[in-house]
């Protein structure tokens, strides 16, 4: 986790981001004057989009590197062997992308040009990093794919609003994505792949001493690695969220209890469209409940089951309802009509998967399956509106398709009965040929004898 | 009895309007067949077999597709979907392995009483042809399912193959279609086992049949081939052609008594085809993975003593790979057995040990298998 770790030798911060921002665009702009006095600038193809001068080529040389990974002071030669794996070891960005400087002078003076940055202070770097991820021009001339708004985002999100207020326990760019060695997202070791994602978050969120300041808790990534998400995501599903997936991630916010819903609903759009129809949506508005997180938790949201809906002391529903009888009457008859489908639908399953066990070949059963699934799923969606009477229609869907499944199994084993019949009839056909043959070459033999 | 004869006037008149079936009969009556022993009908069970499996392979050819992609699927769909499709596989499958085995053992049987002997070189010739060709049927036939089993034996059968002296590297490509199994190895098995063998064994066994009829097979007392028009024949046999037929206690009329015989045994081995088709189910098993290890593959069980032998052979033998030296050791004994009837000549002492060499390697294949 040494990207995540936060340096302690950082100067002291500036007063405001966007004094930060404009520091460092003022020193590209210096940098940008101070190359186009110098010769290479004057051809326009060095000249990059909306007039930003790129770097001096550094096919030839890039005396930064040359010079640095020379030096035996550790700090000064590790950025330099760091930098060989950068996606930014390229020639129109190289050191002076962010440290400016004369990469063509192979001296000290490399560091005397104006707007030179060698320590950029921690509430300098989204400044730095934004000079040019900012610029759509420049990034669409690097590369067309990566997006601009990062550090617009970064702003608005609360760690880039305490890293402007001048903590240094909130993350800047730097501290996520790498510092010299920063690898593209899609690269299995950048700290920011999704398979790190939660062991970076977690980093510093499971960090009590950093987080006490905060009052914030720290089980969020242990909670949910043991999640329904968690867990889809250890199983490799390509849709289960990590931290960003709901947080966000040059936006981190936590969402507030009016807003869960809608972080939920960016994946669960169905539940969430039938939750609010639901009384539930205008009450916890009311109220000031955290949508989706009342029942089903957060960090550490469990499989849903049938079982969370009724009136058992278990129940979802007798958190808040248990001495509420028109709730608990309801809870009951929605219970009771979503484990009767869902145990229906569980028992098609099982029915079918016997069928396959003992050799029967149901044909269109996987579609047959996957139709049950499907009305499962509308079904426990439409549980979020809380109204039995809708209720009806998706549990008649599971049911049709349960009994289709059943009836294809009846079917194979009908089909399957027919045709073992017949292979017997076949055999028994053949035994009496074989009979009738072997009388008649007994009468031959008998003939035969007789005759001599 | 008095019903019975007008029946059969009409029947035979009817036939002998339309094929001369009376004179085919008569023909027919007048060669003789050895009475006893169930080894003198293993010849036409094979045959039988064989044509078991082209009418079964007909009705699969229907249904199969021969591509990598689709040819689990469409193997599941006869057995699952099509009607019949099950049994029809079921005695594809099972006629298979009854044909090699009828193979090899009418080989055994022919080798241990010297049929073989002159003049029926070329009987026995194109019989062992015949034979090859028919376990390359039955290989070829065991790849097409693709399932994961059929694709480890393609691969360890044409391992095998790529041992044999001077072709092997030939053979191994041909198997294969290329240096790996793929899905070029499933086009040429398919091509082989539907077209090229078929066509092949057919001509083979239509002239190993017509040597046969020119050169009966030699029956335990005499020969016992009587033809009363020389001429069919040609005059050199005509001045050897034995006396009038012996109605011995050791030989019968190959027909009618002998070919009644003969269907017996063929309805027999079609009620034991079928029966294990119904009641012995041969899994299908997963569809081929290439990713999934083939490790302990074993090949189609006719391969398998030879296979366990290379398994079990030292890495070198008399400073050669151990694997080359048993595929071609076996195939130095197999150019021996080609050549038995020219080197099986009247005071040779090689037949003294042939009882004991068959005995040998009998045992051998038997241990080999059940390692």
């Amino acid at each position: 986790m040494a990207a995540v770790a936060m340096s302690p030798a950082r100067a002291v911060p500036p007063e405001g981001a966007a004094s930060t921002s404009a520091s460092a665009s003022a020193s590209v702009s210096a940098s940008a004057s101070a190359s186009a006095s110098g010769s290479s600038s004057e051809n326009p193809a060095d000249w990059g989009p909306q007039g930003r001068v790129l770097p001096p080529s550094m096919d030839a040389t890039n005396s930064c590197v040359t010079c640095h990974a020379t030096l035996t002071d550790q700090k000064l030669r590790a950025p330099a062997k760091e930098f060989v794996t950068s996606v930014h070891r390229d020639d129109r960005i190289g050191c002076a992308g962010c440290h400016h400087g004369d990469p063509r002078d192979p001296t000290v003076g490399a560091h005397k040009s104006e707007g030179f940055l060698p320590h950029p202070t921690h509430a300098e770097v989204p400044g730095v990093c934004g000079s040019c991820h900012s610029d759509a021009g420049f990034m669409r001339h690097l590369n067309s794919r990566l997006p601009v708004g990062q550090a617009a985002l970064y702003n608005l999100s609360l760690h880039g609003k305490l890293t402007a207020a001048g903590d240094e326990n909130a993350p800047a760019c730097a501290d996520c994505h790498g510092k010299h060695d920063i690898l593209g997202p899609s690269s299995p070791k950048s700290p920011v792949n999704r398979a790190n994602v939660s062991t970076l978050c977690g980093g510093c969120h499971g960090d009590g001493k950093r987080m006490a300041k905060y009052g914030l808790r720290t089980d969020q990534a242990s909670k949910w690695e043991k999640s329904v998400h968690g867990q889809a995501f250890k199983r490799g599903n390509p849709n289960a969220p990590t931290c960003t997936g709901c947080h966000g991630a040059h936006a981190a916010t936590p969402p507030e209890a009016s807003s869960v819903g809608r972080a939920c609903g960016r994946c669960h759009e169905e539940e969430l469209a039938y939750f609010d129809m639901g009384p539930h949506s205008k009450g916890f508005r009311k109220r000031g409940l955290a949508e989706c997180v009342a029942c089903h938790s957060n960090h550490d949201v469990q499989p849903a089951s049938s079982l969370m809906v009724g009136t058992t002391p278990d129940a979802t529903c007798m958190k808040c309802h248990s001495k509420d009888e028109k709730p608990r009457k309801i809870a009951d008859e929605i219970a009771g009509l979503l484990r009767g489908a869902r145990g229906r639908a569980a028992e098609a399953r099982a029915f079918v998967a016997r069928a396959r066990e003992e050799g029967l070949h149901v044909a269109g059963a996987s579609f047959a399956l996957d139709q049950i699934a499907t009305a499962e799923l509308k079904l426990r969606g439409v549980v979020h509106t809380l109204d039995p009477a809708r209720l009806e229609g998706p549990v008649a869907a599971v049911d049709k398709a349960v009994a289709e499944a059943r009836k294809l199994v009846d079917d194979a084993a009908q089909t399957r009965r027919v045709e073992r019949r017949g292979y017997y009839v076949s055999l028994g056909i053949a035994c009496v040929l074989f009979a009738s043959l072997a009388l008649k070459s007994l009468q031959l033999d008998r003939r035969r004898r007789g005759r001599s | 009895m008095n019903a019975e004869q007008p029946r059969k006037r009409v029947r035979e008149g009817w036939l002998s309007d339309r094929l001369g079936w009376g004179g085919i009969s008569t023909a027919l009556a007048k060669h003789r067949a050895p009475r006893r022993g169930f080894v003198f009908y293993l010849g036409g069970i094979t045959l039988f077999l064989l044509l078991v499996q082209v009418l079964s392979g007909v009705l699969l050819v229907l249904y199969y597709k021969p591509d990598s992609t689709n040819a689990h699927a469409s193997v599941e769909r006869i057995v699952g979907e099509i009607p019949y499709g099950d049994l029809i596989r079921g005695v594809h499958v099972w006629a298979s392995d009854f044909f090699v085995a009828c193979l090899v053992a009418h080989l055994f049987t022919i080798v241990i009483r010297r049929s073989y002997k002159p003049p029926h070189e070329l009987t026995w010739l194109s019989g062992l042809v015949s034979l090859v060709i028919g376990i390359g049927m039955a290989f070829t036939g065991a790849i097409l399912p693709w399932s994961q089993k059929a694709y480890a034996q393609a691969r360890v059968g044409s391992e095998i193959a790529h041992n044999i002296p001077l072709i092997g590297g030939w053979m191994h490509r041909l198997l294969r279609g290329g240096q790996e199994v793929t899905s070029n190895t499933l086009s040429n098995a398919y091509g082989f086992h539907v077209a090229v063998l078929p066509a092949t064994v057919t001509l083979l066994v239509g002239l190993h049949l017509f040597f046969l009829s020119r050169k009966p097979a030699p029956v335990p007392v005499s020969e016992q081939v009587v033809d009363e028009e020389p001429g069919a024949q040609g005059e050199a046999d005509a001045a050897k052609a034995p006396a009038a037929p012996v109605d011995d206690d050791d030989t019968i009329p190959l027909y009618p008594d002998f070919l009644y015989r003969q269907a017996v045994a063929w309805v027999g081995v079609l009620v034991a085809v079928l029966t294990l088709a119904i009641f012995a189910d041969r899994p299908l098993g997963e569809a081929a993975d290439p990713r999934l290890s083939s490790t302990g593959a074993q090949p189609p069980w006719y391969f398998l003593p030879f296979h366990q032998i290379i398994r079990s052979s030292p890495r070198e033998l008399l400073g050669i790979d151990g694997a080359k030296f048993i595929v071609g050791a076996t195939c130095f004994l197999g150019a021996l057995v080609v050549a038995l009837p020219f080197l099986d000549r009247k005071g040779s002492k090689l037949m003294a040990w042939a009882g004991w060499i068959v005995l040998f390697v009998l045992f051998l294949l038997a241990t080999s298998a059940l390692s």
